[in-house]
C-alpha cells in the first residue's frame, strides 16, 4: 500500500482515495462544507485547505488526489490563517441565530466555527437577507443561513435524479432555492435536510420538537420496503422525534427515502390500540355490524380476558393465519412454532404490500432505494418456507392476523378475526379482538432484505400502554387455562 | 525599416469580405499548407513559435496544443475564447470585426493538428454585431469550401459554430466558458481535469483566445522561428496586440513586436503623453485585473516577464492609463464593484470577500473609511488571493492589495477628510 505523511504521521492508503477520508482513517480531522462522501466534489467552500510540500499554493483536500511520498500538513500556519479566513467569510452573512435553528447543536458551521474560527467580528456592513420560498411539506427554508455549499443541489442531481434544486443569480446575491421557486417534488426531500451543514434546510417534521443534543439515538433498520435501509431512531422521554439514515455502503449509503423516514409516526399515534381490547359488543361471539361506530366500539380490557375472547373465537374452527412481512424473522419462527402446535389443521400464509404475493414480484420503484414490497421482511417470510396470501382457503371459519404496523391488511371475508400486533382503531373494528403487539422501533429482531442481508433491528423505545412482544403474548395464551374466565370489565 | 506587423494594416472595412482576405492576405493558403503536413509538425511549429496565450495568462500554445491525447474515444473540440471579459481589452474585437478569416483558418489548422472535427467560436454576448458578422463571414467560407465537409479537397472536415455568451465575466475563464457552452450555469471547474483531458461535452479540448488562433496562419505560413523572432524578447514571439485606454491622447489598439517598448514609450510616443499633458498618476498594465503601477514604474519593458518581475502582470494587454487628478480610490472602487459584481458566488472567499472589500472601499471613497479599514482591506485581499477556485480572486485582490499599498495616502487622505482630496 502507498504511503503519504500527514501531519508528521505516516499514512497508508489505497489510490483515489479521498484525501480527507485519508486522513480521517489516520485521526486526522480536516474541517470541510461542501465536500460529502456520497456526492461529486467541487472544491468550493475552500475549508479543507492544506498545505502540501512542493505546491506553493495551499490545495484543497477533497480535489487532491493523494500520491505516494506526498507530505501533507493540516495545522500549519498557513493552512490555520487559511481555516480563519473562510470561516469570517462564511459568517459575515449569516445570522448566528444558533438560539432559535433547528441544526444548532449538530451543525457543521457551529461546530468548525467553535473548533477553527474567531469569537470576534471584523464585519461592520449589513449583512445580505433573502426572503425564503416555501418548498413543500418537507423542508423548510431559511436561505439567511445558507453557506452555498450546493450539496442539495449535488444531491439532487446525481443521487434522487431530479433536477430541482438551483443557483439563481451570482456572486455575492448567489440564492440556492428550486426552479421558479416551485415546491421539492423528490421523495427523497428529507436527505435535504441530513446533508445541509447548517441550518438553511431544516425538516418541517422535526422542526421545533426537541433539541438535538437531548435525542437518544438507536441503529436500526427502516422498514419501509424491502431494501431494509439502515436507519437511526432518535428519540427522547420514549417518544420517536425523527428517523434519520445511518450510513450503509452496502445497502443505502447515506440516503433514506421519505416515506421510510416519516414512517414511524404511526408508532406513537393517538389512533394506535395500545391496550387489549374486545371489539364491537361485550359478547365476543355475535357477528360483528358493518354499521357500528368504529371507535367507540373498540372496548379497553385487560389481557386475561382479550385472550379468552380470542379463544372463544378460534376455538375447535378451521383456522387461517395470517402473517404480515413486516415481522421479523424471529417472530416468524415463534409462530410457525405455535400455530400448528396450537391450531390444528391451520394454514398460514404471509401478507404485506397488494399485489406483490412473493419475491418474484418485487423490484426496484425508482432505481434508487424504495422497492415495490412495501414491508421489510418479504424475502425473510419466503425464506421460512411461507406462502403469500393469494385468496382465503375455503372452508375458512376464522382468521388470526399477525402484524407490525405496516403489511396491509388483505380482504378478511367478513370472517370473524383475531387481530395480533399494531393496529389503529379504524383497523381494529374488522376484528373481534386485538391483542397489542409491537411495531418495529420497540423490538429486536432480523429481517432478510432483498438481496438476503440480513438486517438488525434494535428496540428505540418501549412498547406503549399494554402492548407486549410476541414471545409474551403467546406464552400468556398458551399458559391461560380455558376455564380460567375473567369477566370482561374483571381488571388485569 | 518599419516593423512587421501581423493584423493592424487589415484593420479597416474592407479586409472584411473573403475575396479580399484570399487576393491580398494569401488567405487560406496557410491551410493549404497545414492540411499536408503531418498534424504533430503543426503542433512542433506552434511550439517554435513562442507563441504564448493571448488572452491573460500567457501559456505556451504549442505546449497546450501538445498535451491533448492522441487518441481519444470521444470527439475533441477547438473553442475559441471570444469573451474578451478582462476590462480595458478589445483588441479581439478588431480582429473579429475586420479580419474574421485569420480566426477561422487559424482554428482549421488547429483543429487538424489535434484530430478535431469541432469548433465554438465563444462570443461575449455585448459584442452583437461582431457575431453576426462572424456568423455572415461563416457563410462565406462555407459558400466557397474553406469549412465544412472536405476542405479544399483534402477529405478534412471543419465545421465552425458562433455561441454568444449572456454577459458574464467568469465566462471568459476556459473552463466557465465551456460549461456555458454546455449550456449550464457559467462556473468553473475544479482542475484537474484540464480542457486537454476533459473540456467540452468531456472532450479533449482546446481553449485558446482569437488573437492567439488568428496569428497561426502567420506562423504556418512563415514558420515557427520567423514568428518568434519577430520577438524582441526571450521566450515570447510574434506581435502583441495592445489597447490602450483611459487619459491618454491617442487611446487605441497598437501592434508592437512583443517586448519591443516600454510602457513610457507606449504612453509618450505612440499614445502621445497624457490627455491635457497633466502628470500621469497610475497604469493598469493588463486589463483591470492586472496590480496597478505608479508613475515611477513605468519604464519596464511590456511584456509578460519583466512585468511579472515587478508583482504585475500583462494579461490581456488592456493597458489603462490613468491622470493624476483622477481619484484611485474611486478607480479601485469601480474595479472592486465589477469583480464582486461578476464573482460566479461558488467559492466562499470570492463570494463573501469581494463584496465586503467593495462595501469598505465604497464607504472610504464616501467618507465613512476608518482608520482600520486599509489593513482590514489588505488582510481580506490576502485571505482571497491565491486561495479560491478559478483565479477571479486573485484577480480581485491583486488590484485591492497594489492600489492601497502604492496609493495609501489617497487612501488616507479620503479618510482621515472625510472625502476626495481632489474635488
Amino acid at each position: 500500500m502507498p504511503k503519504c505523511v500527514i501531519d508528521g504521521k505516516e499514512v497508508e492508503f489505497t489510490p483515489g482515495q479521498n484525501m480527507i477520508e485519508v486522513a480521517a482513517k489516520a485521526g486526522i480531522e480536516i474541517p470541510y462544507f461542501c465536500y460529502h462522501p456520497g456526492l461529486s466534489v467541487v472544491a468550493q467552500c475552500r475549508m479543507c485547505t492544506v498545505e502540501i510540500e512542493k505546491m506553493p499554493k495551499l490545495q484543497t483536500a477533497c480535489s487532491t488526489a493523494v500520491a505516494e511520498g506526498m507530505v501533507i500538513k493540516t495545522k500549519s500556519e498557513k493552512v490555520i490563517k487559511n481555516q480563519k479566513s473562510v470561516m469570517e467569510f462564511l459568517l459575515i452573512n449569516h445570522p448566528l441565530d444558533c438560539p432559535i435553528c433547528d441544526k444548532s447543536g449538530e451543525c457543521d458551521l457551529q461546530d468548525f466555527s467553535f473548533k477553527y474560527g474567531d469569537s470576534n467580528s471584523r464585519y461592520t456592513e449589513e449583512r445580505r437577507t433573502y426572503m425564503d420560498l416555501d418548498m413543500g411539506p418537507v423542508i423548510k427554508k431559511s436561505m439567511n443561513r445558507c453557506i452555498h455549499c450546493t450539496r442539495c443541489i449535488r444531491f439532487g442531481e446525481e443521487i434522487a435524479h431530479i433536477h430541482e434544486m438551483v443557483a439563481t443569480r451570482r456572486g455575492n446575491n448567489t440564492e440556492i432555492t428550486t426552479i421558479d421557486g416551485r415546491p421539492l417534488e423528490t421523495d427523497y426531500a428529507g436527505n435535504y435536510a441530513d446533508i445541509c451543514p447548517t441550518g438553511s434546510l431544516t425538516l418541517k417534521d422535526f422542526r421545533f420538537k426537541k433539541r438535538v443534543w437531548y435525542l437518544k439515538k438507536t441503529p436500526t433498520i427502516c422498514e419501509g420496503c424491502s431494501k431494509g435501509c439502515s436507519m437511526e431512531v432518535h428519540q427522547d422521554n420514549n417518544v420517536i422525534a425523527r428517523c434519520l439514515p445511518r450510513v450503509n455502503m452496502e445497502v443505502n449509503r447515506h440516503w433514506l427515502c421519505d416515506e421510510g423516514r416519516f414512517n414511524y409516526h404511526y408508532v406513537g399515534d393517538k389512533k394506535r390500540v395500545k391496550e387489549p381490547a374486545i371489539v364491537g359488543h361485550s359478547n365476543p361471539t355475535a357477528s360483528s355490524s358493518p354499521s357500528i361506530n368504529p371507535v367507540a366500539n373498540v372496548n379497553k380490557t385487560d389481557w386475561g380476558s382479550a385472550i379468552d375472547a380470542a379463544k372463544t373465537v378460534l376455538a375447535g374452527k378451521k383456522v387461517t393465519v395470517l402473517i404480515g412481512s413486516d415481522l421479523t424473522q424471529e417472530e416468524a419462527k415463534l409462530l410457525q412454532d405455535f400455530v400448528p402446535a396450537t391450531f390444528s389443521g391451520a394454514s398460514m400464509f404471509h401478507f404485506g404490500t397488494p399485489g406483490i404475493k412473493s419475491v418474484a414480484d418485487d423490484a426496484s420503484a425508482d432505481n434508487i432505494l424504495k422497492r415495490k414490497s412495501k414491508t421489510s421482511n418479504l424475502n425473510g417470510m419466503e425464506k421460512l418456507g411461507l406462502k403469500g396470501f393469494d385468496s382465503m382457503p375455503a372452508g375458512t371459519e376464522a382468521v388470526l392476523v399477525v402484524r407490525g404496523g405496516r403489511a396491509v391488511l388483505p380482504d378478511l371475508k367478513g370472517l370473524p378475526a383475531i387481530g395480533l400486533g399494531v393496529f389503529n382503531e379504524s383497523a381494529a373494528v374488522r376484528f373481534k379482538a386485538i391483542l397489542p403487539g409491537t411495531a418495529f422501533a420497540e423490538k429486536d429482531g432480523t429481517i432478510l432484505n432483498h438481496d438476503n442481508r440480513e438486517q438488525k433491528l434494535k428496540r428505540a423505545v418501549l412498547p406503549p400502554g399494554q402492548s407486549k412482544a410476541l414471545t409474551e403474548i403467546l406464552m400468556m395464551w398458551k399458559n391461560r387455562k380455558a376455564d380460567n374466565k375473567s369477566g370482561a370489565t374483571g381488571a388485569a | 525599416m518599419e516593423t512587421e506587423t501581423i493584423f493592424i494594416q487589415h484593420f479597416n472595412e474592407e479586409s472584411r469580405p473573403l475575396a479580399y482576405y484570399l487576393a491580398k492576405m494569401d488567405g487560406y493558403k496557410a491551410a493549404k499548407k497545414a492540411l499536408a503536413m503531418q498534424p504533430d509538425d503543426i503542433t512542433a511549429e506552434m511550439k517554435k513559435s513562442n507563441m504564448r496565450g493571448r488572452g491573460g495568462a500567457g501559456f505556451p500554445t504549442g505546449m497546450k496544443w501538445g498535451f491533448i491525447p492522441k487518441t481519444s474515444t470521444k470527439p475533441k473540440y477547438v473553442v475559441c475564447n471570444a469573451d474578451e471579459s478582462e476590462p480595458g481589452t478589445f483588441k479581439d474585437r478588431d480582429i473579429m470585426r475586420y479580419t474574421p478569416h485569420m480566426l477561422f483558418e487559424g482554428m482549421l489548422i488547429a483543429g487538424y493538428a489535434i484530430g478535431s472535427n469541432i469548433g465554438y467560436i465563444y462570443i461575449r454576448g455585448e459584442y452583437t454585431r461582431e457575431a453576426k458578422l462572424l456568423d455572415a463571414a461563416i457563410d462565406e467560407a462555407y459558400e466557397k469550401g474553406y469549412l465544412g465537409k472536405n476542405i479544399m479537397g483534402t477529405g478534412f472536415n471543419f465545421d465552425i459554430t458562433v455561441h454568444r455568451g449572456a454577459g458574464a465575466y467568469i465566462c471568459g475563464e476556459e473552463t466557465g466558458l465551456l460549461n456555458s457552452l454546455e449550456g449550464k450555469r457559467g462556473e468553473p471547474r475544479v482542475k484537474p481535469p484540464f480542457p486537454a483531458i476533459a473540456g467540452a461535452f468531456g472532450g479533449p479540448t482546446i481553449v485558446n483566445n482569437v488573437e492567439t488562433l488568428a496569428a497561426v496562419p502567420y506562423i504556418i505560413t512563415n514558420g515557427g522561428d520567423a514568428f518568434s523572432k519577430m520577438g524582441k524578447i526571450e521566450k515570447s514571439g510574434g506581435t502583441r496586440l495592445f489597447c490602450v485606454s483611459g487619459h491618454v491622447k491617442k487611446p487605441g489598439v497598437y501592434e508592437l513586436p512583443a517586448g519591443s517598448v516600454t510602457l513610457r514609450q507606449l504612453i509618450y510616443e505612440h499614445c502621445h503623453g497624457i490627455l491635457g499633458d497633466k502628470k500621469l498618476k497610475a497604469v493598469i498594465p493588463g486589463g483591470s485585473s492586472a496590480p496597478v503601477l505608479t508613475a515611477d514604474e513605468i519604464d519596464v519593458v511590456v511584456d509578460i516577464e519583466p512585468l511579472m518581475k515587478i508583482g504585475t502582470m500583462l494579461g490581456s494587454a488592456g493597458i489603462m492609463v490613468v491622470s493624476e487628478d483622477y481619484c484611485v480610490v474611486k478607480l479601485l472602487g469601480r474595479i472592486t464593484k465589477f469583480y464582486a459584481h461578476e464573482s460566479c458566488g461558488q467559492c466562499t472567499p470570492c463570494r463573501e470577500g469581494c463584496k465586503w472589500m467593495e462595501d469598505i472601499i465604497e464607504r472610504i471613497e464616501h467618507g465613512h473609511g476608518r482608520e482600520q479599514d486599509l489593513n482590514l482591506l489588505l488582510d481580506i485581499a490576502d485571505n482571497i488571493n491565491g486561495k479560491t477556485l478559478c483565479a477571479l480572486g486573485d484577480a480581485a485582490a491583486g488590484p485591492v492589495m497594489s492600489f492601497v499599498k502604492k496609493f495609501r495616502a489617497d487612501f488616507e487622505a479620503h479618510i482621515r477628510g472625510g472625502k476626495c482630496p481632489n474635488a
